[in-house]
Protein backbone atom coordinates (compact mmCIF):
# COMPACT_ATOMS: atom_id res chain seq x y z
CA UNK A 1 0.00 0.00 0.00
CA UNK A 2 0.98 3.29 -0.91
CA UNK A 3 0.37 6.99 0.31
CA UNK A 4 -0.57 7.67 -2.81
CA UNK A 5 -3.45 4.99 -3.16
CA UNK A 6 -5.93 7.10 -0.52
CA UNK A 7 -4.92 10.09 -2.98
CA UNK A 8 -6.27 8.11 -5.70
CA UNK A 9 -8.98 6.89 -3.58
CA UNK A 10 -10.15 11.11 -2.62
CA UNK A 11 -10.00 11.81 -6.33
CA UNK A 12 -12.55 9.51 -7.22
CA UNK A 13 -14.67 10.15 -3.80
CA UNK A 14 -14.94 13.99 -3.49
CA UNK A 15 -12.61 15.05 -6.32
CA UNK A 16 -13.69 18.54 -5.26
CA UNK A 17 -12.74 18.23 -2.48
CA UNK A 18 -9.82 21.18 -1.44
CA UNK A 19 -6.67 19.11 -1.23
CA UNK A 20 -3.96 21.58 -0.82
CA UNK A 21 -3.22 25.48 -0.30
CA UNK A 22 -0.21 27.88 -0.91
CA UNK A 23 -1.26 31.09 -1.03
CA UNK A 24 -3.85 32.22 -3.57
CA UNK A 25 -3.42 28.49 -4.68
CA UNK A 26 -6.01 26.04 -4.15
CA UNK A 27 -6.16 22.24 -5.95
CA UNK A 28 -8.54 19.62 -5.46
CA UNK A 29 -7.98 15.89 -4.55
CA UNK A 30 -9.40 15.39 -8.14
CA UNK A 31 -6.80 18.08 -9.30
CA UNK A 32 -3.89 16.89 -7.23
CA UNK A 33 -3.89 13.23 -8.71
CA UNK A 34 -4.44 14.13 -12.12
CA UNK A 35 -1.08 16.35 -11.48
CA UNK A 36 0.27 14.02 -10.04
CA UNK A 37 -0.30 11.32 -12.65
CA UNK A 38 0.98 13.26 -15.95
CA UNK A 39 4.24 14.09 -13.91
CA UNK A 40 4.39 10.36 -13.27
CA UNK A 41 4.13 9.78 -16.66
CA UNK A 42 6.78 12.50 -17.72
CA UNK A 43 9.20 11.04 -15.66
CA UNK A 44 8.98 7.50 -17.01
CA UNK A 45 9.08 8.85 -20.70
CA UNK A 46 12.20 10.64 -19.75
CA UNK A 47 14.14 7.44 -18.74
CA UNK A 48 13.22 7.11 -15.01
CA UNK A 49 14.21 3.56 -13.94
CA UNK A 50 12.25 1.89 -10.93
CA UNK A 51 13.51 2.20 -8.00
CA UNK A 52 16.25 4.97 -9.08
CA UNK A 53 16.81 7.44 -6.94
CA UNK A 54 15.67 11.13 -7.97
CA UNK A 55 17.32 14.06 -6.27
CA UNK A 56 14.88 16.82 -5.70
CA UNK A 57 14.93 20.90 -4.58
CA UNK A 58 12.24 21.27 -1.20
CA UNK A 59 10.15 24.01 -1.78
CA UNK A 60 7.29 25.35 0.07
CA UNK A 61 5.27 24.46 -3.06
CA UNK A 62 2.23 22.28 -4.28
CA UNK A 63 3.94 21.50 -7.75
CA UNK A 64 6.52 19.87 -5.01
CA UNK A 65 4.29 17.71 -3.68
CA UNK A 66 3.15 16.84 -7.12
CA UNK A 67 6.68 16.17 -7.73
CA UNK A 68 7.34 13.89 -4.66
CA UNK A 69 3.77 11.69 -5.11
CA UNK A 70 4.75 11.22 -8.83
CA UNK A 71 8.14 9.69 -8.31
CA UNK A 72 7.02 7.33 -6.01
CA UNK A 73 3.94 6.65 -8.68
CA UNK A 74 6.70 5.85 -11.36
CA UNK A 75 8.21 3.59 -8.77
CA UNK A 76 10.93 5.68 -7.77
CA UNK A 77 12.50 6.97 -4.35
CA UNK A 78 12.28 10.62 -3.63
CA UNK A 79 15.13 12.42 -2.11
CA UNK A 80 14.31 16.18 -1.44
CA UNK A 81 17.03 18.15 -0.17
CA UNK A 82 17.15 21.30 2.35
CA UNK A 83 16.64 24.46 0.03
CA UNK A 84 19.42 25.77 1.19
CA UNK A 85 22.01 23.51 0.75
CA UNK A 86 24.66 24.57 -1.28
CA UNK A 87 24.95 23.72 -4.94
CA UNK A 88 28.06 22.15 -4.03
CA UNK A 89 26.97 19.79 -1.97
CA UNK A 90 23.52 19.21 -3.88
CA UNK A 91 25.86 17.88 -7.16
CA UNK A 92 27.91 15.79 -4.94
CA UNK A 93 24.77 14.50 -3.77
CA UNK A 94 23.20 13.71 -6.52
CA UNK A 95 26.55 12.02 -7.95
CA UNK A 96 26.54 9.82 -5.40
CA UNK A 97 23.07 8.23 -5.30
CA UNK A 98 22.88 7.91 -8.80
CA UNK A 99 23.50 4.99 -9.55
CA UNK A 100 22.50 3.98 -5.99
CA UNK A 101 19.95 1.02 -6.05
CA UNK A 102 18.14 1.09 -2.76
CA UNK A 103 15.96 -2.22 -1.30
CA UNK A 104 12.80 -2.56 -2.51
CA UNK A 105 9.74 -0.73 -0.99
CA UNK A 106 11.85 2.44 -0.42
CA UNK A 107 9.68 5.67 -0.50
CA UNK A 108 12.16 8.41 0.17
CA UNK A 109 15.62 9.27 1.17
CA UNK A 110 15.25 11.78 3.90
CA UNK A 111 19.09 13.79 5.49
CA UNK A 112 19.08 14.10 8.88
CA UNK A 113 22.14 14.56 11.38
CA UNK A 114 19.45 12.73 13.64
CA UNK A 115 20.52 10.15 15.83
CA UNK A 116 24.39 9.55 14.99
CA UNK A 117 25.80 12.51 14.03
CA UNK A 118 27.12 13.70 10.79
CA UNK A 119 24.44 13.86 7.62
CA UNK A 120 22.80 10.49 7.17
CA UNK A 121 20.37 9.51 3.62
CA UNK A 122 17.87 7.82 6.01
CA UNK A 123 15.76 5.27 3.81
CA UNK A 124 11.92 5.55 4.59
CA UNK A 125 9.71 2.45 3.43
CA UNK A 126 6.27 3.06 1.61
CA UNK A 127 5.40 0.95 4.56
CA UNK A 128 6.66 2.89 7.19
CA UNK A 129 4.72 6.18 5.72
CA UNK A 130 1.40 4.07 5.80
CA UNK A 131 2.48 3.21 9.64
CA UNK A 132 3.48 6.41 10.70
CA UNK A 133 0.61 8.02 8.69
CA UNK A 134 -2.13 5.85 10.61
CA UNK A 135 -0.51 6.43 14.35
CA UNK A 136 -0.77 10.29 13.66
CA UNK A 137 -4.40 9.73 12.84
CA UNK A 138 -5.12 7.62 15.57
CA UNK A 139 -3.66 9.45 18.04
CA UNK A 140 -4.48 12.71 17.29
CA UNK A 141 -8.00 12.47 15.21
CA UNK A 142 -7.26 13.99 11.78
CA UNK A 143 -10.40 13.67 10.02
CA UNK A 144 -11.72 14.68 6.68
CA UNK A 145 -12.42 18.35 8.64
CA UNK A 146 -9.11 18.66 9.26
CA UNK A 147 -7.03 21.61 8.08
CA UNK A 148 -3.83 21.36 8.56
CA UNK A 149 -1.26 24.00 8.27
CA UNK A 150 2.44 22.93 7.79
CA UNK A 151 5.47 25.41 8.29
CA UNK A 152 8.17 23.71 8.31
CA UNK A 153 10.78 21.78 5.49
CA UNK A 154 8.74 19.53 3.85
CA UNK A 155 11.98 17.21 3.53
CA UNK A 156 12.20 17.46 6.88
CA UNK A 157 10.69 14.62 8.76
CA UNK A 158 8.61 16.70 11.36
CA UNK A 159 6.80 18.53 8.56
CA UNK A 160 6.53 15.45 6.04
CA UNK A 161 5.05 13.25 8.20
CA UNK A 162 2.07 15.60 8.53
CA UNK A 163 1.25 15.59 4.73
CA UNK A 164 0.74 11.67 5.34
CA UNK A 165 -2.16 11.70 7.58
CA UNK A 166 -3.72 14.53 5.72
CA UNK A 167 -3.92 12.32 2.08
CA UNK A 168 -4.82 9.40 4.24
CA UNK A 169 -8.14 10.68 6.06
CA UNK A 170 -9.11 13.65 3.15
CA UNK A 171 -7.98 16.62 4.60
CA UNK A 172 -6.64 19.43 3.66
CA UNK A 173 -3.04 21.16 4.15
CA UNK A 174 -1.87 24.18 3.75
CA UNK A 175 1.38 24.98 2.73
CA UNK A 176 3.37 28.12 4.52
CA UNK A 177 7.04 29.04 3.26
CA UNK A 178 8.63 29.05 7.21
CA UNK A 179 7.58 31.18 10.04
CA UNK A 180 9.17 34.60 9.48
CA UNK A 181 5.89 35.95 7.81
CA UNK A 182 3.68 35.62 11.06
CA UNK A 183 1.12 37.74 9.09
CA UNK A 184 0.89 34.44 7.09
CA UNK A 185 0.66 32.27 9.45
CA UNK A 186 -2.40 33.93 10.88
CA UNK A 187 -3.98 34.83 7.70
CA UNK A 188 -3.25 30.37 7.19
CA UNK A 189 -5.19 29.79 10.74
CA UNK A 190 -8.14 32.23 9.93
CA UNK A 191 -8.79 29.16 7.44
CA UNK A 192 -12.92 28.43 7.26
CA UNK A 193 -13.33 25.92 9.67
CA UNK A 194 -13.18 25.13 13.65
CA UNK A 195 -10.69 21.92 12.94
CA UNK A 196 -7.70 23.80 12.62
CA UNK A 197 -4.15 22.06 13.16
CA UNK A 198 -0.53 22.95 13.01
CA UNK A 199 2.73 21.44 13.83
CA UNK A 200 5.24 24.08 15.68
CA UNK A 201 9.12 23.37 16.94
CA UNK A 202 9.97 24.73 20.10
CA UNK A 203 11.29 27.39 18.58
CA UNK A 204 7.87 28.58 17.02
CA UNK A 205 6.05 28.38 19.78
CA UNK A 206 8.24 30.92 21.49
CA UNK A 207 7.98 33.21 18.76
CA UNK A 208 4.05 33.13 18.88
CA UNK A 209 4.17 33.62 22.85
CA UNK A 210 6.74 36.56 22.57
CA UNK A 211 5.27 38.19 19.58
CA UNK A 212 1.19 37.14 19.35
CA UNK A 213 -0.22 36.13 22.06
CA UNK A 214 -3.58 38.34 21.90
CA UNK A 215 -3.91 36.87 18.04
CA UNK A 216 -3.39 32.58 19.27
CA UNK A 217 -5.81 33.31 21.91
CA UNK A 218 -8.44 34.91 19.25
CA UNK A 219 -8.00 31.57 17.45
CA UNK A 220 -8.80 29.48 21.15
CA UNK A 221 -12.10 28.22 19.37
CA UNK A 222 -10.74 26.93 15.99
CA UNK A 223 -7.46 25.32 16.69
CA UNK A 224 -8.31 21.84 17.26
CA UNK A 225 -4.45 20.59 18.09
CA UNK A 226 -1.13 21.69 18.18
CA UNK A 227 1.70 19.23 17.89
CA UNK A 228 5.46 19.81 19.21
CA UNK A 229 8.35 17.71 18.74
CA UNK A 230 11.98 17.42 17.29
CA UNK A 231 13.52 19.66 20.38
CA UNK A 232 12.28 20.06 23.98
CA UNK A 233 9.47 22.15 24.58
CA UNK A 234 10.34 24.54 27.91
CA UNK A 235 7.69 24.27 30.72
CA UNK A 236 6.99 27.62 30.27
CA UNK A 237 5.91 27.84 27.04
CA UNK A 238 3.61 24.90 27.44
CA UNK A 239 1.65 26.09 30.65
CA UNK A 240 1.71 29.50 28.88
CA UNK A 241 -0.34 27.81 25.43
CA UNK A 242 -2.33 25.45 28.00
CA UNK A 243 -3.79 28.74 29.62
CA UNK A 244 -4.00 30.63 25.48
CA UNK A 245 -5.61 27.24 24.50
CA UNK A 246 -7.63 25.30 27.26
CA UNK A 247 -9.92 23.54 24.59
CA UNK A 248 -7.01 22.63 22.31
CA UNK A 249 -5.44 19.61 22.34
CA UNK A 250 -1.44 19.92 22.72
CA UNK A 251 0.83 17.04 21.41
CA UNK A 252 4.72 16.32 22.43
CA UNK A 253 5.45 14.09 20.29
CA UNK A 254 8.67 11.87 20.26
CA UNK A 255 9.91 11.05 16.57
CA UNK A 256 12.62 11.37 14.20
CA UNK A 257 13.28 10.24 10.61
CA UNK A 258 15.08 6.94 11.48
CA UNK A 259 12.44 6.41 14.40
CA UNK A 260 9.62 7.60 12.69
CA UNK A 261 6.59 8.77 15.00
CA UNK A 262 6.37 7.08 17.93
CA UNK A 263 4.83 8.27 21.10
CA UNK A 264 2.76 11.34 21.87
CA UNK A 265 1.14 12.91 25.00
CA UNK A 266 -1.43 15.67 25.18
CA UNK A 267 -0.03 18.14 27.82
CA UNK A 268 -3.05 20.12 28.24
CA UNK A 269 -4.33 17.59 30.17
CA UNK A 270 -3.82 19.77 33.72
CA UNK A 271 -0.86 18.26 34.77
CA UNK A 272 1.42 19.48 31.85
CA UNK A 273 4.36 17.39 32.11
CA UNK A 274 7.72 18.72 31.06
CA UNK A 275 9.67 15.93 28.78
CA UNK A 276 6.72 13.93 28.71
CA UNK A 277 6.77 11.99 25.45
CA UNK A 278 3.38 9.57 26.56
CA UNK A 279 2.32 6.66 25.26
CA UNK A 280 3.59 5.15 22.47
CA UNK A 281 1.34 4.98 19.29
CA UNK A 282 -0.09 1.52 17.80
CA UNK A 283 2.83 0.66 15.17
CA UNK A 284 5.54 1.51 17.66
CA UNK A 285 7.08 0.22 20.79
CA UNK A 286 9.37 1.61 23.38
CA UNK A 287 11.99 -0.01 25.79
CA UNK A 288 14.62 1.41 27.92
CA UNK A 289 18.33 -0.16 28.13
CA UNK A 290 20.96 -0.93 30.47
CA UNK A 291 22.55 2.39 29.43
CA UNK A 292 19.31 4.70 29.69
CA UNK A 293 18.97 5.06 26.05
CA UNK A 294 15.65 5.06 24.02
CA UNK A 295 15.17 1.49 21.95
CA UNK A 296 12.66 1.86 19.53
CA UNK A 297 10.56 -0.84 17.27
CA UNK A 298 7.87 -1.50 14.98
CA UNK A 299 6.91 -0.17 11.64
CA UNK A 300 7.73 3.08 11.66
CA UNK A 301 11.44 2.63 11.80
CA UNK A 302 14.10 2.99 8.69
CA UNK A 303 14.60 0.72 6.45
CA UNK A 304 18.83 1.76 7.37
CA UNK A 305 20.52 4.33 6.50
CA UNK A 306 21.47 4.61 2.36
CA UNK A 307 25.16 3.35 1.09
CA UNK A 308 25.91 3.06 4.90
CA UNK A 309 25.53 -0.42 6.10
CA UNK A 310 28.15 -0.39 8.86
CA UNK A 311 26.15 2.88 10.35
CA UNK A 312 23.35 1.40 9.99
CA UNK A 313 24.11 -2.23 11.82
CA UNK A 314 25.23 -0.07 14.68
CA UNK A 315 21.95 1.69 15.68
CA UNK A 316 19.78 -1.16 13.97
CA UNK A 317 19.58 -4.70 15.28
CA UNK A 318 17.41 -7.66 15.56
CA UNK A 319 14.26 -5.15 14.41
CA UNK A 320 15.38 -2.61 17.06
CA UNK A 321 16.77 1.28 16.62
CA UNK A 322 18.93 2.20 19.53
CA UNK A 323 18.69 6.09 20.02
CA UNK A 324 21.02 8.94 21.20
CA UNK A 325 18.77 9.72 22.98
CA UNK A 326 18.36 8.93 27.19
CA UNK A 327 14.84 8.06 28.43
CA UNK A 328 12.74 6.68 31.28
CA UNK A 329 9.24 4.87 30.73
CA UNK A 330 6.82 6.06 34.44
CA UNK A 331 4.88 3.91 36.25
CA UNK A 332 1.94 4.94 34.14
CA UNK A 333 3.68 3.63 31.01
CA UNK A 334 4.45 7.08 29.38
CA UNK A 335 7.91 7.88 27.86
CA UNK A 336 10.00 10.91 29.27
CA UNK A 337 12.90 12.78 27.40
CA UNK A 338 16.42 12.81 30.06
CA UNK A 339 19.08 13.72 27.86
CA UNK A 340 21.70 13.06 24.85
CA UNK A 341 24.18 10.50 24.93
CA UNK A 342 26.23 12.30 22.10
CA UNK A 343 27.41 15.59 21.40
CA UNK A 344 24.88 16.93 18.39
CA UNK A 345 23.15 20.15 19.23
CA UNK A 346 19.06 21.15 18.61
CA UNK A 347 18.80 24.44 16.38
CA UNK A 348 15.25 25.00 16.64
CA UNK A 349 14.66 21.29 15.92
CA UNK A 350 17.34 21.07 13.52
CA UNK A 351 20.15 18.51 14.56
CA UNK A 352 23.83 19.54 13.98
CA UNK A 353 27.04 17.49 14.34
CA UNK A 354 29.22 19.94 15.64
CA UNK A 355 32.34 18.32 14.27
CA UNK A 356 30.95 18.49 10.93
CA UNK A 357 30.69 22.55 11.57
CA UNK A 358 34.37 22.45 13.00
CA UNK A 359 35.58 19.97 9.77
CA UNK A 360 34.40 23.06 7.27
CA UNK A 361 35.80 25.85 9.46
CA UNK A 362 38.96 24.41 9.52
CA UNK A 363 39.28 24.77 5.93
CA UNK A 364 39.80 28.23 6.46
CA UNK A 365 43.39 29.26 6.17
CA UNK A 366 43.32 32.21 8.59
CA UNK A 367 42.20 29.83 11.39
CA UNK A 368 44.50 26.99 13.70
CA UNK A 369 42.03 25.78 15.70
CA UNK A 370 38.27 25.95 16.95
CA UNK A 371 35.55 24.26 18.44
CA UNK A 372 31.61 24.36 17.94
CA UNK A 373 29.53 24.60 21.16
CA UNK A 374 25.88 25.25 21.91
CA UNK A 375 25.06 28.47 23.71
CA UNK A 376 21.42 29.22 25.24
CA UNK A 377 19.05 31.51 22.53
CA UNK A 378 15.96 33.17 23.86
CA UNK A 379 13.99 32.17 20.78
CA UNK A 380 16.04 29.06 19.18
CA UNK A 381 16.70 27.41 23.02
CA UNK A 382 19.87 26.79 21.75
CA UNK A 383 22.16 28.44 18.76
CA UNK A 384 25.98 27.52 17.37
CA UNK A 385 28.60 29.27 18.52
CA UNK A 386 31.81 29.11 16.96
CA UNK A 387 35.09 29.74 19.28
CA UNK A 388 38.29 30.00 17.25
CA UNK A 389 41.63 30.63 17.51
CA UNK A 390 43.40 32.31 14.24
CA UNK A 391 47.01 32.13 13.00
CA UNK A 392 49.70 34.47 13.70
CA UNK A 393 48.73 38.01 12.48
CA UNK A 394 45.51 37.16 11.72
CA UNK A 395 41.99 38.55 13.05
CA UNK A 396 38.70 36.90 13.34
CA UNK A 397 36.13 38.18 10.81
CA UNK A 398 32.44 36.65 11.86
CA UNK A 399 31.24 37.47 8.42
CA UNK A 400 34.14 35.67 6.30
CA UNK A 401 33.66 32.43 8.37
CA UNK A 402 29.99 32.46 8.23
CA UNK A 403 29.81 33.09 4.77
CA UNK A 404 32.33 30.49 3.97
CA UNK A 405 30.99 27.77 6.02
CA UNK A 406 27.61 28.96 4.25
CA UNK A 407 29.08 27.60 0.96
CA UNK A 408 29.35 23.89 2.27
CA UNK A 409 26.66 23.79 4.57
CA UNK A 410 22.99 24.05 4.90
CA UNK A 411 22.20 27.61 6.63
CA UNK A 412 21.09 26.43 9.95
CA UNK A 413 24.90 24.56 10.09
CA UNK A 414 26.21 28.00 10.02
CA UNK A 415 27.26 29.30 13.73
CA UNK A 416 25.35 32.15 14.70
CA UNK A 417 27.92 33.64 17.64
CA UNK A 418 31.87 33.80 17.34
CA UNK A 419 34.98 34.32 19.49
CA UNK A 420 38.83 34.30 19.39
CA UNK A 421 40.28 32.74 21.69
CA UNK A 422 44.09 31.90 22.44
CA UNK A 423 43.53 28.39 22.94
CA UNK A 424 40.61 25.67 22.58
CA UNK A 425 40.89 23.59 25.55
CA UNK A 426 41.06 19.86 25.38
CA UNK A 427 40.58 16.93 27.57
CA UNK A 428 44.20 14.69 28.70
CA UNK A 429 43.63 12.51 25.34
CA UNK A 430 43.81 15.60 22.99
CA UNK A 431 39.94 15.87 22.13
CA UNK A 432 38.17 19.08 22.82
CA UNK A 433 36.60 19.29 26.08
CA UNK A 434 33.07 19.94 24.84
CA UNK A 435 31.64 19.24 28.22
CA UNK A 436 33.95 21.91 29.70
CA UNK A 437 31.64 24.44 27.00
CA UNK A 438 28.43 23.49 27.79
CA UNK A 439 26.12 25.60 29.04
CA UNK B 1 20.59 55.37 15.49
CA UNK B 2 21.09 53.51 12.17
CA UNK B 3 24.63 52.48 13.14
CA UNK B 4 23.76 51.42 16.65
CA UNK B 5 21.05 49.46 15.22
CA UNK B 6 23.23 47.52 12.60
CA UNK B 7 26.00 46.92 15.25
CA UNK B 8 23.13 45.48 17.19
CA UNK B 9 21.64 43.40 14.83
CA UNK B 10 25.49 41.84 13.05
CA UNK B 11 26.24 40.39 16.50
CA UNK B 12 23.42 37.82 16.01
CA UNK B 13 23.00 37.91 11.51
CA UNK B 14 26.38 37.12 10.66
CA UNK B 15 24.66 36.02 7.40
CA UNK B 16 22.57 38.40 6.59
CA UNK B 17 23.58 41.57 4.51
CA UNK B 18 22.50 44.65 6.58
CA UNK B 19 22.77 46.91 3.54
CA UNK B 20 20.40 44.92 1.16
CA UNK B 21 16.83 46.18 0.30
CA UNK B 22 15.83 42.75 0.28
CA UNK B 23 16.46 42.47 4.19
CA UNK B 24 13.35 40.18 5.29
CA UNK B 25 13.90 38.16 2.37
CA UNK B 26 17.38 36.94 3.56
CA UNK B 27 16.19 36.30 7.31
CA UNK B 28 14.46 33.12 8.70
CA UNK B 29 11.68 33.25 11.32
CA UNK B 30 14.62 33.10 13.98
CA UNK B 31 16.29 35.87 12.37
CA UNK B 32 12.47 37.70 12.33
CA UNK B 33 12.42 37.43 16.06
CA UNK B 34 15.74 38.04 17.57
CA UNK B 35 15.31 41.20 15.97
CA UNK B 36 11.76 42.06 17.38
CA UNK B 37 12.94 40.80 20.54
CA UNK B 38 16.65 42.80 20.52
CA UNK B 39 15.25 46.26 19.58
CA UNK B 40 12.06 45.83 21.91
CA UNK B 41 15.06 45.71 24.72
CA UNK B 42 17.13 47.94 23.63
CA UNK B 43 14.35 50.63 23.18
CA UNK B 44 11.86 49.81 25.59
CA UNK B 45 9.47 49.49 22.78
CA UNK B 46 6.54 47.03 22.16
CA UNK B 47 6.77 44.81 18.57
CA UNK B 48 4.05 42.81 17.99
CA UNK B 49 3.35 40.03 15.16
CA UNK B 50 1.84 43.07 13.27
CA UNK B 51 4.89 45.00 12.84
CA UNK B 52 6.82 41.93 11.78
CA UNK B 53 6.23 43.03 8.08
CA UNK B 54 8.33 42.54 5.05
CA UNK B 55 7.75 46.03 4.78
CA UNK B 56 9.11 47.07 8.20
CA UNK B 57 11.59 44.97 7.65
CA UNK B 58 12.78 45.74 4.21
CA UNK B 59 15.92 46.84 5.02
CA UNK B 60 17.63 48.93 7.73
CA UNK B 61 16.16 52.51 7.03
CA UNK B 62 12.78 51.18 7.11
CA UNK B 63 14.02 49.24 10.39
CA UNK B 64 14.99 52.70 11.95
CA UNK B 65 11.76 54.50 11.01
CA UNK B 66 9.76 51.46 13.20
CA UNK B 67 11.93 51.84 16.35
CA UNK B 68 11.74 55.83 15.86
CA UNK B 69 8.34 55.55 15.48
CA UNK B 70 7.41 53.19 18.10
CA UNK B 71 9.41 55.53 20.42
CA UNK B 72 7.80 58.52 19.34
Amino acid sequence: MMIEAYIRHHAETMPDKVAVVNGSQYVSYGCLWRKIQERADELRKNGLRQGGVVVMHTSQTIDFLVGYFAVHLAGAVAMPLEKSMPEKRFNELSERFARFNPPEGVADILFTTGTTGNSKGVMISHDTIIADAENLVESHGYTSQTVFVVCGPLNHIGALSKVYPVMMQGSTLVILDGMRNLEAFFQAMDYPSDKMATFLVPANVRMLLMLAKKRIALLADRIDFIESGAAPLSHADMKALCELLPNTRLFNTYASTETGIIATYNYNDGRCMAGCMGHTMKHAGVRIDSDGRIVCRGRTLMTGYANDFEMTSRILRDGELYTADLGRIDADGMLHLVGRMDDVINVGGLKVDPVEVENVAMELPQIADCICVQVEHPVAGLALKLIVVMKDGESMDRKIIARFISQTLESYKVPLIYEQVDNIRRTFNGKPDRKSYRV
Amino acid sequence: MKEEIRNLLEEFLPLVDLDSDFLFAELDSLGVTAIMMTLSEKYGITLEVEDATPKNLRNLDSIVYMVKSKIS
